[in-house]
């Protein structure tokens, strides 16, 4: 079908043919049958009873929308969430005299070296977390550890792909297109998946929060940091109505054009776009107006800490329960641009680790307390993780490299059980040992939460109905309530 | 032969014993006749195609296979037969027809090393006969073991007229609530099927008891009565169900499944109160204890509103309440349960809207009217919204006084009233509320010593009544 073209066709296809003979009646039916969503990020309003259209949740969700932390670059497990004596005992020996030591990125391998940071044991659930993170250190009774996540990939580009998208090939459609997709969003004023960019768009660019092939409207919207968080928010037409009437005059091109062409998911979602981005004129300001959040409430995000970007990754956390409140399904949070690059510490892993923790610690531990106080997180998952893990042992001197086969994350919130550990790695924290997690089967879980069956959720691309989590994914049912 | 063992067997001190214990090798060696003979059988109609004459030299193989385990297992099982565990009569055909077996195999076998493969007149006969009495002799057996109703227990209506048999018992409708279930129907009934019918039926009728029915249940055994109506102490039932698992007395014998103390629990209380036919086990003189016991047992503390099937919502009414700004979503695939969503319409909530909202009653369990303006008077409506599992009021301006509305919302599992009115009122609420598991009360009028009590009350109720502050 033409709407899987970036751009559009000028020969005309059997199908348009077909779709200007039939008319605009025709047309609807012929898009429902395709199982493509109405136009726009409403969810279709006639679930009829009966049909195969249906779209929703498959069962009973317990979160309706997902705050997605990225750890951009890759936390070191050993020094966060996955405490190894051993590294201490053994620190500065030969790694490749104790284990088998895969090939890294940039093949510099140094001595075993143990975390510059000390662990205490933290909550009811007794979970061990590292100096790096005392803020989110109180939150761990509501929080699910998994410490035996790994990744297909060793590099950031496709490892980053791999956890957005399920495919660690640019294109497919990122995951907050697949769960707008699913379950539509509740907000027709503000898109229904937001990201929230901190500073540092991860690498790989904006592919990793792409439509891919699910039409264009569940696309992410980025919004920036500041005091325009999203370009020309603000009208420009001095009279009032013009811009209305600019729009309507636009509308109706487009929609002339859709009459020659038929359904067109490029013209259809451009128009929805223009229709959303107009209501964004007053839903924006509104929402990134803190005026009405009371000054315990920016305390306790970090609002009033020393370090710029604690402040700035407050605001970000603060906005993302704003997003959520307005019913934003899916918010992703990237991270701010700390003066240490991400959290890709090759070298310099002490001051960069801190540097980066001590932007986001504060911030995340005041959003799951807010989140919690109001009884949000109760509906509400969150979801803290990298693309992959780093080494056990020296990339130099005091870096560590990355290392897919071993990563630290966690989860917290709706349908979640608190103070779990789940998976385990060996005396090194460099692979895993019981319970591997794959990011399919993360994908799976996240899904599951939201009520939508991860093997039923497809969209029909190249000849095959494609789901987020491809032939793979399992629920990761030890951490659910 | 008997005698012979016995002689042989001198040393151990209960040849019964050990005749019991080699007789029911039986179990295990009929099956070798039945697929023996099975395949001799087809293998000898085969080879009259030319595409399986290959196999021929070796019929006469399979048939002696088949009458010397046919001769095995006619002896293993006369062996089994003295225990004297089977009815008699079914018993004496199944012995007979099994020897017959016997000697057809044996002629089969003859004929075919006489004679060769080919298949004459006499041999068609023997085969045939072998054959059939073979089946016969089998589901003979079968009923022996697994009782006579075992077969055509689970086959269609039409299968078991043919079969003579009456329709199929309808099971019992699944007891969704404590109050529609029967003792013996809903309780002992099952538990009998599940656990003793298996050697007690009409076929086995070990110790001469049957337990298919209250009354034959109530005739009792060889020994006498088994269950003596309020006399615990004295049903022999209720002893031998709870006597040491190794005891030679214990029931189920024979390392089948035993009963669960859950089991034994609900029928020592079934005796105690007279052991009644019928009667409906919240009628009956039941404490919490039992009650509890029961509902665990019926599975009736995982049910909730949700088991319900119910109707699609009035699709008129839910396109009016969103054009009023409700958002509306459906929450499954296969049940119509429904929520809606007031919180992001930016006008109050009206009398009208809440009106609408009582023709959806069935089908919401979720409801969100955080920040509606919603005024104490109007909780009246929501109190009637009967299926509610989650009520969010969180920013409205309701009290106490609201709030004694939403005594009957039992199904209700998550009360959000951050930022409201309420303060001691809740006393009165919450206990009818028995499902409650989350509230919210953050920033309300409560008190720590009222909190203190809530808690109390209700140890399993999750109390989120404060924001915990950073800790620095």
């Amino acid at each position: 079908m033409s709407k899987y073209h970036n751009f559009m066709q000028r020969p005309l296809s059997r199908r348009e043919m077909l779709g200007i003979c039939k008319g605009g009646f025709g047309a609807l039916a012929f898009t429902s049958l395709f199982g493509a969503m109405p136009i726009g990020c409403d969810r279709p309003k006639n679930l009829a009873e009966g049909t195969d259209l249906y779209l929703g949740p498959h069962y009973l969700p317990k979160a309706k929308n997902v705050i997605f932390l990225y750890m951009d670059g890759g936390v070191s497990q050993v020094d966060s969430f996955d405490p190894k004596p051993r590294l201490a005992k053994e620190n500065g020996e030969d790694p490749r005299k104790k284990f088998k030591v895969d090939a890294t990125q940039f093949d510099n391998v140094g001595k075993i070296l143990k975390s510059p940071w000390d662990f205490k044991q933290y909550g009811e659930c007794g979970m061990p977390v590292s100096e790096l993170f005392p803020h989110i250190a109180t939150c761990v009774d509501d929080i699910a550890l998994i410490r035996s996540m790994t990744s297909k990939f060793p590099e950031h580009t496709n490892a980053n792909y791999f956890l957005h998208t399920g495919s660690g090939i640019q294109g497919r459609p990122s995951m907050g297109s697949w769960m707008t997709y699913g379950l539509g969003s509740d907000n027709k004023n503000i898109p229904g998946y937001v990201v929230l960019d901190g500073g540092l768009i991860p690498p790989g660019g904006l592919d990793n929060f792409k439509n891919g092939f699910l039409p264009a409207s569940y696309q992410a919207s980025i919004l920036k940091a500041g005091a325009e968080p999203v370009a020309n928010i603000m009208p420009q037409e001095g009279i009032t109505n013009l811009q209305e009437e600019k729009l309507q005059f636009i509308k109706q091109m487009d929609n002339s054009l859709m009459g020659k062409m038929g359904e067109v998911d490029a013209v259809s979602s451009a128009i929805s776009n223009y229709e959303l981005a107009y209501k964004m004129q007053s839903s924006i300001p509104e929402l990134t107006e803190f005026s009405d959040e009371s000054k315990a409430t920016k305390k306790l995000y970090g609002f009033d800490s020393d370090d710029v970007h604690t402040r700035g990754y407050a605001a970000q956390c603060l906005l993302a329960r704003r997003l959520v409140e307005r019913g934003v399904r899916f918010v992703e949070l990237t991270c701010p641009k700390v003066e240490a690059d991400r959290w890709d510490q090759h070298n310099n892993l002490k001051d960069g680790h801190e540097r980066n923790a001590h932007a986001v610690d504060q911030p995340i531990a005041g959003l799951l307390k807010d989140l919690k106080s109001r009884g949000m997180l109760e509906e509400t998952l969150v979801v803290w993780t990298g693309e992959f893990g780093r080494t056990p042992f020296a990339q130099g001197t005091n870096g560590r490299d990355h290392n897919p086969s071993a990563c630290s994350m966690w989860l917290a919130g709706a349908g979640i059980k608190g103070g779990t550990i789940f998976g385990r790695t060996d005396d090194y924290g460099y692979r895993v040992i019981e319970n591997e997690v794959s990011v399919h089967d993360l994908h799976a879980t996240i899904m599951h939460l939201l009520g939508i069956n991860h093997e039923l959720l497809t969209f029909r691309f190249g000849g095959r109905d494609i789901r987020l989590t491809d032939v793979h994914g399992h629920i990761i049912k030890d951490i659910l309530a | 032969m008997e005698l012979a063992l016995l002689v042989n067997t001198n040393l151990l001190e209960n040849p019964s014993d050990f005749i019991r214990f080699v007789g029911r090798f039986h179990h295990l060696l009929v099956h070798l006749p039945i697929g023996f003979l099975f395949l001799a059988a087809i293998t000898q109609f085969a080879v009259r195609w030319p595409k399986f004459h290959p196999i021929k030299p070796f019929l006469v193989y399979l048939w002696g296979l088949g009458a010397l385990s046919a001769v095995l297992a006619v002896l293993f099982g006369y062996l089994l037969s003295l225990s004297g565990d089977y009815d008699e009569d079914t018993l004496f055909w199944h012995k007979w027809s099994g020897v017959a077996v016997l000697v057809f195999s044996l002629g089969c076998y003859y004929i075919s090393k006489k004679q060769g493969e080919n298949l004459n007149i006499p041999k068609r006969v023997l085969v045939v006969l072998a054959f059939g009495t073979m089946v016969y002799t089998g589901h003979l057996g079968g009923n022996l073991t697994h009782g006579s109703t075992y077969l055509l227990e689970y086959a269609p209506n039409t299968v078991r007229n043919i079969a003579g048999l009456p329709p199929k018992t309808e099971p019992r409708p699944k007891v969704t609530v404590l109050d529609s279930a029967d003792v013996y129907l809903d309780l002992i009934s099952p538990m009998m099927s599940s656990k003793c019918i298996s050697c007690h039926n009409t076929g086995k009728k070990k110790g001469n008891l049957l337990l298919t029915s209250y009354n034959n249940m109530m005739k009792g055994g060889e020994n006498g009565e088994v269950v003596i109506p309020g006399d615990i102490e004295a049903s022999e039932l209720f002893r031998r169900i709870t006597l040491p698992e190794n005891h030679d007395d214990f029931m189920p014998s024979e390392g089948k499944r035993p009963l669960t103390d859950t089991e034994v629990e609900i029928i020592e209380w079934w005796i105690t109160s007279g052991a009644p036919q019928h009667g409906f086990v919240t009628k009956l003189d039941a404490d919490n204890k039992i009650v509890e016991t029961v509902s665990k047992y019926l599975g009736l503390d995982k049910y909730t509103i949700l088991s319900k099937e119910v109707t699609p919502a009035d699709k008129s009414i839910v396109d009016s309440l969103r054009n009023q700004g409700f958002i509306i979503n459906r929450l499954m695939k296969d049940n119509y349960f429904i929520e809606a969503n007031f919180s992001l319409s930016e006008r109050a909530i009206t009398n009208v809207d809440l009106d609408l909202l009582q023709n959806l009653k069935e089908q919401l369990i979720w409801l969100d009217l955080s920040n509606s303006g919603l005024k104490d008077e109007q909780l009246e409506k929501i109190g009637q919204l009967e299926n509610l599992i989650k009520l969010n009021l969180k920013g409205t301006p309701i009290s106490d006084n609201g709030v004694q509305y939403l005594k009957k919302l039992n199904h209700l599992e998550s009360l959000n009233l951050y930022k409201t009115d309420v303060s001691e009122g809740l006393l009165e609420v919450l206990p009818n509320l028995t499902k409650l598991q989350k509230i919210y009360l953050w920033k309300t009028k409560v008190n720590d010593s009222l909190i203190r009590i809530l808690k109390s009350e209700n140890k399993s109720l999750e109390v989120i009544y404060k924001r915990e502050e950073d800790f620095k």
